[in-house]
């Protein structure tokens, strides 16, 4: 029954060094092939979405338009730069366009009236002042949704979602729900935003928008934060592996906390810029922007579950969800449709994401 | 007698492939009735993939598999329900029972007794499965909650669902892991009572001295390959090992004496409520100190303790005789403790390349603004990959693609690069193949010479015999005994921790 083998043959021919089989080198082309599908397939997709629009309306290419979708583009690219590293860190922020809304809300009403804190009299406050105060709320917005999140144990989703309720609800507050200046504090206290604020939303420097260099400059404050800094590295651990970032003594609530506060910061200023172009501020402005951060982030080749992408490829996320705003303009489609078509390209790119990775690997 | 007995089961050539391993390279077995067929191996040698492609649960790349049905009949495609239907019952490695369920639910998942109107039969399903733990003598309420019970508790109510379904061909993976030594001894008799009643049985195991004990025929598999098929009355234990191992064991275990130095690590009444109690011990400079368990004993913990994920526990750590609370993986980096955790999966980030992965426990102690030199990071990583022979050399891929040898190595590197004093392996050779095992132990061996300490957790006992100064058992959390290098045998181990 039993073959009889002489024991001696097989024994002492030691095996080799797992011997490398054929399939790795072949996960290695596929992943190249799904990295280079990330990049440059978005950049592909924005490069013929123009080349569209320049031949089905005139009004594309001309200089003022450009400078429309710079603006446009801004304030979706600065949420989005935040964002992306929320979701790297396997996180979500649906409460960006809502910070945005308070941080400018509080900022402009002590920029524009006198208000009475705990008997303390203080506004209008000077232009710097204004800024100062924006960036302190946002980064305080962020950092109780970073507490809520990782001392309450709170799901991210969750926690940002109802924080949203609660920013909206206190801008709403501030404002009385009013513009912000509206015509009543205009005309009656004479007060105006500082020029300064307008020209960070509506200005221009040599024909550049004021607004898209700030983009470009906070796009290369996140390129540069996620790739040399400590911070940047412990973002990628956590939201590649929790457990092992643990392991390697990354300190995750930290990181959530500082990634969560960093975001709110950026959603104060694009509450800035946002306020500037529109010359004005009120509770609600920038909503639907929270889904078009997280559209530009995944379209750009950010992992929606973490630890995988890069800020240069929102950017280009969110110039493809600006121009794609601006064609539908340019070509007379209803807001109303608008929406719905942006909320159905927001599907359609995570569809294509999970394809893509369940295709290509990982 | 031989040729009375009927041939079960025949499988042909089986192949099978995972990304990145050949977990079978064209492996013949066989089964007849009335014999327990023992398939050894080590950890990763491909055993648990030849029964799940019997079972049905995992697909054949290539090959055939023939079964009895009255004559032998070819199985084209082999699914668990099919598998099931044929007679061949499985008790897997990894439990498979739901632990939300009841132990009588559990026995009977998936046909649960019924009355005449359709209903769940539950006074048959308790007295049923009271019947069947008591064929294997234990003593088990029926209606506990599956998750509630211990391992060993678990794996017995495993074995019992398993007969239960009144198997012709019954598998049996390492399920003595978490027995005690009289659990063990009665399932063996379980064993012989079922082989007269003419079941044929394989049973699965990484333990040679249990060979003899159980065994008619015993098939060795390495790396994926059938080295071969005996009788265990004409093989020998040394043949055995050898045959496992596939080189001589001065090449598998290297291992130089090395003067113990001072006493790096102090642990005094070290307790973490239900899994661990009062344990002591100390590790000096250069010294391997081997932590020996069944499944479940508590091995984990202790490392993970050590490490400072189980912030609740007392007792006193010291460090170099200093008494230092380490409540944090971030403290215990800071005091020179690494940790190469028990699933390779929770120490590598995958998608980040090697460079990263290597400095990440030096980074994660940075302040978060400080400025980071991928230069300088690369260097680093290129002298580890010289160092430890990490193998493909390239530095911008993801750690993922690595083959588990190498992802291990990467995971070592990062507490080298570190200034790590203390390391604690946790059944650091699980899952990878023998060369990588052989690699990993000269590499604890060198760390031990330049004056590092080492706690090595391992199940298995040949491993721990061959590279332990000492080797402390744990017990039910608790420490059962600490033997000098030299003086313990793998039945002393198994009776110590059982
Ligand atoms: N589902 C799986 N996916 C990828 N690799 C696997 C899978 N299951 C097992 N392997 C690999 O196949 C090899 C054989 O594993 P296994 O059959 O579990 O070994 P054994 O049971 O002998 O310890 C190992 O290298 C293991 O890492
Ligand atoms: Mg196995």
């Amino acid at each position: 029954m039993t073959e009889k083998i002489p024991l001696d043959t097989k024994i002492d021919s030691t095996p080799e060094l797992a011997a490398p089989s054929v399939s790795p080198s072949l996960q290695v082309r596929l992943e190249t092939l799904r990295r280079w599908l990330v990049q440059a397939g978005a950049l592909l997709a924005l490069l013929l979405l123009s080349l569209y629009l320049s031949f089905a309306t005139p009004h594309f290419l001309t200089p003022s338009n450009i400078a429309n979708v710079a603006r446009q583009t801004a304030v979706t690219a600065i949420l989005a730069v935040g964002q992306t590293m929320v979701i790297l860190s396997a996180g979500i922020d649906l409460s960006v366009a809502a910070i945005a809304g308070l941080s400018a809300s509080v900022s402009a009403v002590l920029m524009t009236s006198q208000v009475t804190v705990l008997g303390l009299a203080i506004g209008p406050l000077p232009f710097v002042w204004g800024v100062l105060v924006a960036l302190a709320v946002g980064m305080l917005a962020g950092f109780l949704n970073g507490l809520i999140i990782t001392k309450g144990r709170i799901p991210d989703f969750i926690a940002t979602l109802g924080m949203l309720g609660v920013y909206r609800g206190i801008a709403l507050l501030v404002t009385g729900g009013l513009p912000v200046p509206s015509h009543l504090t205009a005309t009656e206290l004479k007060g105006y935003l500082p020029e300064a604020l307008i020209w960070l939303g509506a200005g221009d420097i040599l024909g550049f928008p004021v607004p898209g260099l700030i983009a470009l400059i906070i796009v290369g404050l996140g390129w540069f934060i996620l790739r040399y800094t400590a911070f940047g590295r412990s973002i990628y651990a956590v939201g590649g592996n929790r457990e092992a970032a643990r392991i390697s003594g990354i300190n995750i609530h930290r990181t959530k906390i500082l990634v969560y506060t960093f975001s709110g910061l950026m959603a104060a200023i694009a509450g800035l810029v946002l306020t500037g172009r529109l010359n004005s501020a009120n509770a609600l402005m920038g909503e639907g922007e929270e889904l078009r951060s997280i559209a530009a982030t995944v379209i750009g080749g950010t992992n929606l579950f973490g630890g995988e992408g890069s800020v240069l490829g929102t950017l280009i996320g969110a110039m493809i969800m600006g121009v794609l705003g601006n064609g539908l303009n340019l070509l007379n489609v209803s807001a109303f449709w608008q929406r719905v078509i942006q909320g159905l390209v927001i599907i359609l790119v995570v569809v294509l994401d999970q394809w893509r990775r369940r295709r290509f690997g990982s | 007698m031989k040729q009375e007995r009927r041939l079960l089961l025949l499988m042909e050539k089986i192949d099978k492939r995972f990304p990145g391993v050949h977990a079978l390279d064209h492996v013949d077995f066989d089964l007849y009735e009335g014999e327990v067929h023992v398939l050894l191996g080590e950890n990763g040698a491909g055993k648990s993939t030849l029964m799940k492609i019997l079972s049905g649960s995992l697909p054949r790349d290539s090959g055939r598999i023939f079964i009895r049905n009255h004559e032998m009949q070819e199985i084209a495609h082999m699914s668990p329900e099919h598998a099931q239907a044929l007679g061949i019952g499985m008790v897997y490695q990894e439990l498979s029972l739901v632990p939300t369920l009841s132990v009588a639910e559990n026995i009977f998942l998936g046909r649960l007794p019924r009355n005449r109107f359709g209903l769940i039969d539950w006074k048959r399903v308790h007295g049923d499965a009271k019947a069947s733990l008591n064929t294997l003598g234990i003593d088990l309420d029926t209606h506990a909650i599956t998750g509630s019970l211990s391992v060993a508790e678990q794996q017995l109510t495993e074995i019992a669902r398993v007969l239960a379904s009144q198997p012709r061909i019954l598998v049996l993976d390492e399920p003595t892991s978490a027995l005690s030594d009289t659990e063990r001894t009665r399932l063996f008799e379980i064993i012989r009572r079922l082989r007269e009643k003419g079941v044929g049985i394989i049973y699965i195991s990484h333990r040679l001295a249990e060979v003899p004990l159980i065994g008619d025929r015993v098939t060795v598999l390495r790396d994926g390959q059938k080295i071969g098929t005996f009788p265990t009355s004409e093989v020998t234990e040394d043949q055995l090992i050898q045959m496992v191992v596939g080189r001589k064991l001065t090449e598998q275990y290297p291992k130089h004496g090395v003067e113990k130095g001072e006493v790096l690590l102090r642990v005094e009444n070290l307790s973490v409520p239900g899994k661990l109690e009062n344990i002591s011990f100390e590790v000096y400079a250069g010294e391997i100190l081997g932590v020996f368990g069944l499944m479940g004993a508590g091995q984990n913990e202790l490392a993970r303790a050590l490490f400072g994920l189980e912030p609740a526990y007392t007792g006193r750590i010291y460090i170099r005789e200093r008494l230092t609370p380490i409540r944090n993986s971030e403290g215990a980096i800071r005091v020179g403790i690494g940790l190469i955790p028990r699933d390779r999966r929770e120490g590598l980030i995958p998608m980040l390349s090697i460079p990263p992965n290597i400095t990440l426990g030096q980074v994660s102690q940075y302040s978060p603004h400080r400025v980071l030199s991928l230069q300088k990071e690369k260097q680093v990583a290129q002298r580890y990959i010289k160092e430890l022979r990490i193998q493909p050399p390239i530095l911008d891929r993801p750690v993922l693609y690595l083959s588990g040898g190498n992802q291990q190595k990467v995971v070592l590197a990062r507490w080298l690069y570190g200034d790590t004093q203390i390391l604690v392996l946790d059944d650091p050779t699980r899952g990878i193949d023998v060369g990588a095992k052989a690699e990993v132990f000269s590499i604890m061996d060198s760390l031990s010479r330049r004056g590092i300490g080492i706690v090595f957790i391992s199940s298995e006992m040949q491993e721990l015999l061959a590279m332990a100064d000492r080797i402390l058992v744990l017990r039910r959390g608790r420490i059962a005994s600490i033997f000098q290098r030299g003086e313990v045998d793998q039945e002393d181990l198994l009776r110590s921790a059982s």
